[in-house]
C-alpha cells in the first residue's frame, strides 16, 4: 500500500546532471558525476555504494551544505533550488549522531524546533508523544553520555523527525550498531516511516538493510560516484524479518551484490594505484 | 574527599618543613621568617591587612569582570565577523607579546596612583588571558555540528548561542581560571609601583621600613585570597561544565 508514489504526482525531488568536484591541494577530485534521480512523494529510497563514492557528499548538497558544480539542476517539490536555498528545508541526519553533551535528551531532540524559534514549552509539547515511539520514555532528562549507542541514534533520529520537512536524509543511521539492535531498529524505522508518511533517502553499507527497507535501491559506482543501478523492490509491506531469507529477497540481493562487487573491486584498485 | 585531603596535606607538610628549617638553622627574619611568626603577625595586623586586601580585591575584581566581558565580546565579534578578525587579531597578538607590567608607567600617568590605574592594567591582563582561550574555544567547534545547525536553518547568531558558546565553555573557564592569579599579581605589582593603599603598597611600605614580617603577612593574606577566589571559579567550572 505504501509503494512508490503514483506517476501522476510530480516527484518530490528531481536531480539532473549533478556533479561535484573538489579542488584540493593535490588537484581535482571528482566525487559525483552527472547524478540523475527522481524521488517520489512518500518513497523510501536506499543508497548503497563503495566507501568514498560520494554518498555523504550527495547528502551534503541536498541539505544545502555544499554547492554542486555548475550545470546541476535540483527540483525540490517541482521548484528549482540553488543549494543554499535548501538550508532549513530538508531534514538531515549526518553520519555521526552529533548530540550536544550539555543538553539533556529532550533538549537535544527539540534543537531544530528551537532553531526555528518555537518556544520551548510548545516544542516540548510536540516532542512529548514521540518519546514512547522512539523508545526513549524515562530517558528524557538523561544526558547523551548516559545512553547506549542505539539510544543515542534514536535521539538523533527523533531530532531529525521533529524537524518536519518534506524530505528526510539519513546517512548510515544504524552503521555503528550491532546486528541485533540494527534489525530491531530497521523494523522500528519502517513502522515510524509508515505512520509519519515521510519521504526518506537512506544511505547504508548493508545490502540486506538496503533491500529490506527500500522501495527502491540506488547502487552507486566507485569514485567518481554515478548511479550504476536503480532497482525496484517489489516486496510487500509490512515486511516480516523472515523475508530476508525468501527467494525473492535473495534474487534481489544477488543483483545488488553483483553490481556492488564490480564497483568495490574498482574502488580497491583506485586505492592501490594511489 | 581523598583528593581534598591530599591537596591539604602537601602544602601543610611544606609549611612544617619550612618552620623546622627556620628554627633549627636560626634563619634571620629579614631572610625568611618562620610561618608561625607570619601567622601571629597576620593575626595582630588583621584589621589593617584586611583594609589593604579590600582595596586590592576591589581593583583585581573590577578589572577581572571588565576584562572578561571585553574578551568575550571581542572573541564573539571576531568569530561573527572574520574580516574584523583579520584586521585586528595581529595587533592584539603584538600587544599581548609585551608583558602588561611594561604598560604600568603609562597607566599610572594616564589614570593616576589611585585604583583606576590598577583596574586598567588588570583589565588588560585579564582580557588577553580570557580572549585567547575563548577565541580558541569558539573557533575549534566541530565543523559537522555547525553544519547540522546550518541544515536546521540556523544563522551565525543562532549557531553562536546554541552551539559555539556552550562548546567553548571549557576553554572559557580555563581562561577565567588563569585570569584569577594574573589579576591578583598585576594588582599587587602595580600597587608596589605607586599607590595609596592595598596589599602591594603594604608590602612595599613594610620593606622600606625594614618590617619584613609585615611584608610576609601581606603576602600570606594575598595568597590566601587568591586561593579562595581560584577555588570559587574552579567550583563553578566543575558544577556547570560537567561534560568533559
Ligand atoms: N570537503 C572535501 N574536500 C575534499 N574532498 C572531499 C571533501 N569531502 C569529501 N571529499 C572526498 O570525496 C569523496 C567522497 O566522500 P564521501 O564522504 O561523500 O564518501 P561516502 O560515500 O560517504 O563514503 P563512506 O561510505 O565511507 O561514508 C572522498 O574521496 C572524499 O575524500
Ligand atoms: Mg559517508
Amino acid at each position: 500500500m505504501d509503494g512508490p508514489a503514483d506517476s501522476a504526482a510530480p516527484p518530490m525531488l528531481q536531480l539532473t546532471n549533478l556533479s561535484k568536484t573538489f579542488d584540493s591541494g593535490h588537484g581535482r577530485l571528482v566525487a559525483l558525476e552527472r547524478i540523475g534521480i527522481e524521488i517520489g512523494c512518500g518513497e523510501f529510497v536506499t543508497v548503497v555504494g563503495p566507501s568514498g563514492c560520494g554518498k555523504s557528499t550527495l547528502f551534503n548538497i541536498l541539505a544545502g551544505l555544499a554547492e554542486p558544480d555548475t550545470g546541476a539542476k535540483i527540483l525540490y517539490n517541482g521548484e528549482p533550488r540553488m543549494a543554499p536555498e535548501l538550508l532549513g528545508k530538508v531534514a538531515f541526519m549526518p553520519q555521526r549522531d552529533l548530540l550536544l553533551p550539555w543538553r539533556r535528551v529532550v533538549d537535544n531532540a527539540i534543537l531544530p524546533l528551537q532553531v526555528e524559534g518555537i518556544p520551548r514549552a510548545e516544542a516540548l509539547k510536540r516532542a512529548q508523544p514521540l518519546f514512547v515511539e522512539f523508545g526513549l520514555s524515562g530517558f528524557e532528562r538523561h544526558y547523551p553520555q548516559q545512553l547506549s549507542g542505539g539510544m543515542r541514534q534514536r535521539v538523533a533520529l527523533m531530532r531529525t523527525f521533529l524537524f518536519e520537512r518534506d524530505l528526510t536524509l539519513l546517512d548510515e543511521p544504524f552503521g555503528a550498531l550491532d546486528a541485533l539492535t540494527r534489525s530491531l531498529m530497521q523494523r522500528w524505522l519502517l513502522d515510524i516511516w509508515q505512520r509519519h508518511q515521510r519521504t526518506i533517502l537512506f544511505i547504508t553499507h548493508d545490502v540486506d538493510e538496503a533491500i529490506f527497507l527500500g522501495d527502491r535501491v540506488l547502487v552507486m559506482t566507485a569514485r567518481p560516484g554515478r548511479i550504476k543501478l536503480v532497482l525496484d523492490v517489489p516486496l510487500a509491506r509490512p515486511r516480516p524479518p523472515e523475508m530476508l531469507t525468501s527467494p525473492e529477497f535473495i534474487a534481489l540481493k544477488r543483483q545488488v551484490l553483483a553490481a556492488i562487487e564490480e564497483e568495490s573491486i574498482k574502488s580497491f584498485q583506485q586505492v592501490a594505484e594511489g | 574527599m581523598r583528593a581534598l585531603s591530599l591537596a591539604v596535606a602537601g602544602p601543610l607538610l611544606m609549611v612544617l618543613l619550612w618552620e623546622a628549617i627556620v628554627r633549627s638553622f636560626g634563619v634571620p627574619v629579614y631572610v625568611l621568617p618562620a610561618p608561625s611568626a607570619i601567622l601571629l603577625k597576620t593575626w595582630a595586623d588583621l584589621p589593617k591587612l584586611l583594609d589593604g586586601l579590600s582595596m586590592t580585591l576591589f581593583e583585581a575584581g573590577v578589572g577581572y569582570v571588565i576584562g572578561s566581558l571585553i574578551a568575550m565580546v571581542l572573541a564573539v565579534l571576531f568569530i561573527l565577523y572574520p574580516r574584523l578578525e583579520r584586521v585586528a587579531l595581529p595587533a592584539l597578538v603584538a600587544m599581548n607579546s609585551v608583558p602588561v607590567v611594561a604598560f604600568a608607567p603609562v597607566a599610572l600617568l594616564w589614570f593616576g596612583s589611585g585604583p583606576a590605574s590598577k583596574i586598567a592594567m588588570v583589565t588588560m591582563a585579564v582580557a588577553f588571558a580570557v580572549f585567547v582561550n575563548a577565541h580558541q574555544g569558539l573557533r575549534s567547534v566541530d565543523e559537522s555540528a555547525a553544519n547540522l545547525l546550518r541544515s536546521f536553518g540556523a544563522g551565525p547568531l543562532r549557531q553562536m548561542a546554541l552551539l559555539r558558546l556552550p562548546a567553548a565553555l571549557p576553554s572559557i573557564m580555563n581562561g577565567l581560571r588563569v585570569a584569577v592569579v594574573r589579576s591578583m599579581i598585576i594588582a599587587i605589582v602595580a600597587e608596589m609601583l605607586s599607590a595609596y593603599k592595598g596589599l602591594g603598597w603594604t608590602i612595599f611600605e613594610a620593606t622600606q621600613q625594614v618590617d619584613f614580617l609585615r611584608a610576609w603577612a601581606a603576602i600570606a593574606v594575598a595568597s590566601a585570597a587568591s586561593m579562595v577566589w581560584y577555588g570559587i571559579v574552579n567550583w563553578i567550572d566543575q558544577r556547570f561544565v560537567f561534560w568533559r
